[in-house]
């Protein structure tokens, strides 16, 4: 648009004579030389194009990172699910059972089932009252014993005064290299103790205690052979443990006939309590049966069972301690 | 008005007043009786016993007063009456507390049990009273605050008296139910102590203290001037409980004074005090010396629970804590262990004894316990490394409440190993040349430990600081009394 225009106010060449005594800086509008053109962007918004270069490889670079970062997050949900290993052997250990007559049978890893060594010994540390000897827990040693190197050790509690010879040497003797504790697969310390319930720790970190003699001797067994994997004979394990340790051992005189009964018929229909295996059951009854005293009194059928059950060499201890 | 005083004559004169000082004077044919032995049994007795005021409270014609005899005291009363005078009473009231008196009194059942006494229920009607030894008015401390619980001091705002005043005024301070019971507890584990080793066939022996070079080296030590040169203070016996081995003592313990120059003011830490030694040969395996000195710890523990109960109660009732729980046999793990222990609860190396000592704690319900294999960097020189693993050694450590109170090892009995260890630890072997010349002559394997008296009762009565177990301790600030 044209606009009028006016004379210059004043000439275009004034001469100024600049003071010396001040000091000089370079002139900021001034246009620099060309060596540096390079670092500043171009007066319409171009970029240089070695800048492009630049900010195209950090691009690539940073999508290469996030891939790797899904990458490693995908795998890390995969290692850490618990049920993806557990399946795995669980799976594989009950496809390798079979029904033949051998005692125990079943693949179990120690460091599956109790937790990784971390190079502590790992000790099953057991609290139990010198009045009321877990005698069960004593057969499970034994067989224990036979499948793992256990270190097994005895201690007297503060809390009680006398505890008698055989209960101190209830799990037989010190083995000779007891002195070396990292030359051993599992610990089993028993401690006589003033305790109102039988109580087992283990891992103080994970693990919080299990009460009850029952209880104890099922976490046990599951470290000699897994349970069932048919779930009603698992089921009949567990009814006939319960049986033994609640009406076997602590019932009136008519309850303990009655469990004496169906134990006779049972074993009128298989080998063992709860089927044609030896299981934990067998372990209870035996023991609750021999504890309630009524152990010449039984049954035909309970009778050749019990002479069974001592074929089998485990239950030495528990025969001893309860005569 | 005046004249009436004079019709109103003391008739009770004889039966009160402050005795001459007992300077032997003469043999009375008296029988005192213990305060302890104040029961129903004795009711309607005259006996005289002597005691010190605990505390005297005036009732208008009445006085009551308390008399204590170390943990035992029984109140007791002067009446106006035929026997006493008001005067009597009088002078009674104003005795100075813990005075020593001679009381002859008639004891008297009563009805309702006296429940700030230890002996419930009698109290003893005064006939005649004289003051033995008397106390200055003003206590540099009150005996009641000095057994108040703390806590309850804080509540109710009553005083309680702190632990610098109480080692200041020592003579006083011990004289409180809570230290009588602490200290008759600590003379039962030195006690306890010789007997069970004396039965195990340990000798008893006496090391000299005054000696030529630091035995557990070191710059904690104290110097004495020795005539023309100087000599220094044993930091421990250990030097020479090995040469008794040597010379075929075979099983020895040793109780004397230690003496440590470690600049430390902590509540675990003296200058000075009383170590407990043993030092025995064994067989074939150092393990046969932990059964044995953990055997003995043991026994002292069994000892202390089953025959000094009331002590302990005593002491519990101004310093509540949990009662000492151990096992036997007592419970060992190795350093390793117990180092995969924490890293299990996830904490890595650095304020560990804590955590540690509440892991084992927690698992196996006992308050003492053994650590087995240290590391050999971290022990003296004279400690046998391990056969199989020369980073460890056969040397151990045992625990109260998570505290450490014995530190022990089978020891090198080999003359050019002991050599090869001490250069290496930059030993000058000049200083112990008699102690490696010892074993030249055929010296047995062997190991031993030592624990300190006053930290031991200290940890099994759950107390807090060491000064309260040690009768006038010795820290870097205390030289007295």
């Amino acid at each position: 648009m044209p606009m009028f225009q006016v004379k210059p106010v004043c000439g275009g060449d004034v001469k100024i004579d600049l003071p010396t005594c001040m000091y000089k800086l370079p002139n900021v509008h001034a246009q620099q030389g060309n060596s540096c053109s390079s670092e500043h962007a171009l007066q319409n918004g171009e970029v240089d194009p070695a800048v492009k270069v630049l900010e195209a490889r950090q691009d690539e670079i940073l999508r290469k990172l996030y891939e790797l970062k899904a990458a490693v997050e995908g795998l890390a949900k995969t290692v850490n699910t618990p049920d993806a290993d557990l399946d795995v052997t669980v799976s594989s250990s009950f496809s390798s059972q079979s029904s033949s007559s051998t005692m125990l049978k079943g693949s179990t890893d120690l460091d599956t089932l109790l937790g990784k060594d971390l190079g502590a010994l790992r000790d099953i540390v057991i609290n139990a009252n010198p009045a009321q000897p877990p005698v069960t827990l004593l057969v499970l040693h034994s067989l224990l014993c036979q499948r793992y190197q256990v270190l097994s050790t005895v201690h007297v509690h503060s809390s009680v005064s006398n505890v008698s010879p055989q209960l101190l040497s209830c799990l037989g003797p010190r083995h000779p290299d007891s002195y070396a504790r990292h030359l051993f697969q599992l610990g089993f310390t028993l401690i006589w103790k003033d305790v109102p319930k039988l109580e087992m720790k283990f891992s103080v970190r994970n693990m919080c205690p299990i009460e009850g003699e029952a209880n104890v001797a099922r976490f046990l067994f599951k470290l000699l052979a897994p349970y069932p994997s048919d779930h009603a004979a698992a089921t009949l394990v567990d009814s006939w443990v319960d049986t033994a340790f609640f009406q076997l051992a602590e019932g009136s005189t008519k309850e303990r006939a009655a469990v004496l009964r169906a134990l006779n018929s049972a074993l009128g229909r298989s080998t063992w309590t709860a089927g044609p295996e030896f299981s934990l059951a067998d372990v209870a009854c035996y023991c609750c049966v021999l504890r309630s005293g009524s152990a010449a009194s039984v049954p035909a059928n309970v009778q050749r069972w019990i002479k069974a059950c001592e074929n089998l060499g485990h239950f030495g201890p528990a025969k001893l301690l309860l005569q | 008005m005046f004249f009436l005083f004079l019709f109103f004559k003391d008739f009770a004169k004889d039966r009160y007043g402050v005795s001459v000082m007992v300077q032997s004077q003469q043999k009375l044919d008296r029988v005192l009786v213990r305060v302890q032995d104040l029961t129903p049994e004795k009711a309607d007795q005259l006996i005289w016993l002597r005691a010190r005021i605990h505390t005297s409270r005036a009732k208008g014609k009445q006085c009551f007063l308390v008399l204590r005899q170390q943990q035992f005291n029984v109140q007791a009363l002067v009446a106006v009456g035929d026997r006493a005078s008001k005067q009597m009473v009088k002078f009674a009231a104003n005795i100075n507390k813990e005075s020593i008196v001679d009381v002859e009194a008639v004891v008297r059942k009563v009805e309702q049990k006296i429940e700030s006494c230890s002996q419930q229920d009698v109290e003893l009607h005064i006939e005649r009273i004289f003051v033995i030894s008397q106390a200055e008015p003003r206590l540099p401390l009150q005996l009641e605050d000095a057994i108040r619980p703390d806590g309850e001091g804080e509540e109710e705002g009553r005083a309680t008296v702190n632990q610098d005043t109480r080692l200041d005024n020592r003579v006083i301070d011990l004289r409180t139910t809570t230290s009588q019971a602490i200290f008759r507890l600590q003379s039962g584990v030195c006690q306890l102590f010789r007997d069970t080793l004396t039965k195990k066939g340990f000798v008893e022996i006496q090391t000299p203290k005054i000696i030529s070079a630091a035995s557990e080296g070191g710059a904690n030590v104290f110097t004495v001037s020795y005539f023309k040169t100087s000599a220094y203070l044993a930091q421990s016996p250990q030097l020479y409980k090995q040469m008794c081995i040597c010379a075929d003592f075979d099983k020895v313990f040793c109780v004397g004074p230690v003496f440590r120059a470690e600049d430390s003011n902590t509540h675990r830490h003296l200058t000075e005090f009383v170590g407990l030694d043993i030092e025995m040969a064994f067989n074939y395996h150092y393990h046969e010396v932990i059964d044995s000195i953990t055997d003995t710890m043991v026994q002292i523990f069994k000892g202390l629970r089953d025959n000094f109960q009331t002590e302990i109660q005593t002491v519990n009732k101004q310093f509540p804590s949990e009662p000492f729980k151990f096992l036997e046999p007592t419970l060992r793990l190795e350093y390793t262990e117990a180092v995969a222990m924490l890293h299990e609860a996830g904490v890595e190396m650095g304020d560990e004894d804590d955590l540690r000592s509440a892991c084992i704690t927690h698992l196996y319900d006992t308050d003492f316990y053994v650590l087995d294999k240290y590391p050999l960097a971290v022990r003296p020189f004279y400690t046998m490394p391990d056969p199989n693993n020369p980073k460890y050694s056969n040397s151990y450590d045992m625990f109260m409440r998570g505290e450490e109170i014995l530190s022990g090892a089978q020891r090198v009995h080999d003359p050019e190993l002991l050599t090869e260890r001490a250069l290496h630890h930059q030993i000058d072997l000049e200083k112990i040349k008699s102690y490696i010349d010892s074993f030249r002559y055929g010296a047995p394997p062997h190991g031993g430990g030592g624990i300190g008296l006053e930290r031991v009762c200290m940890l099994y009565l759950g107390l807090h600081n060491v000064r309260q177990t040690s009768m006038f301790p010795r820290d870097p600030k205390r030289l007295t009394p």
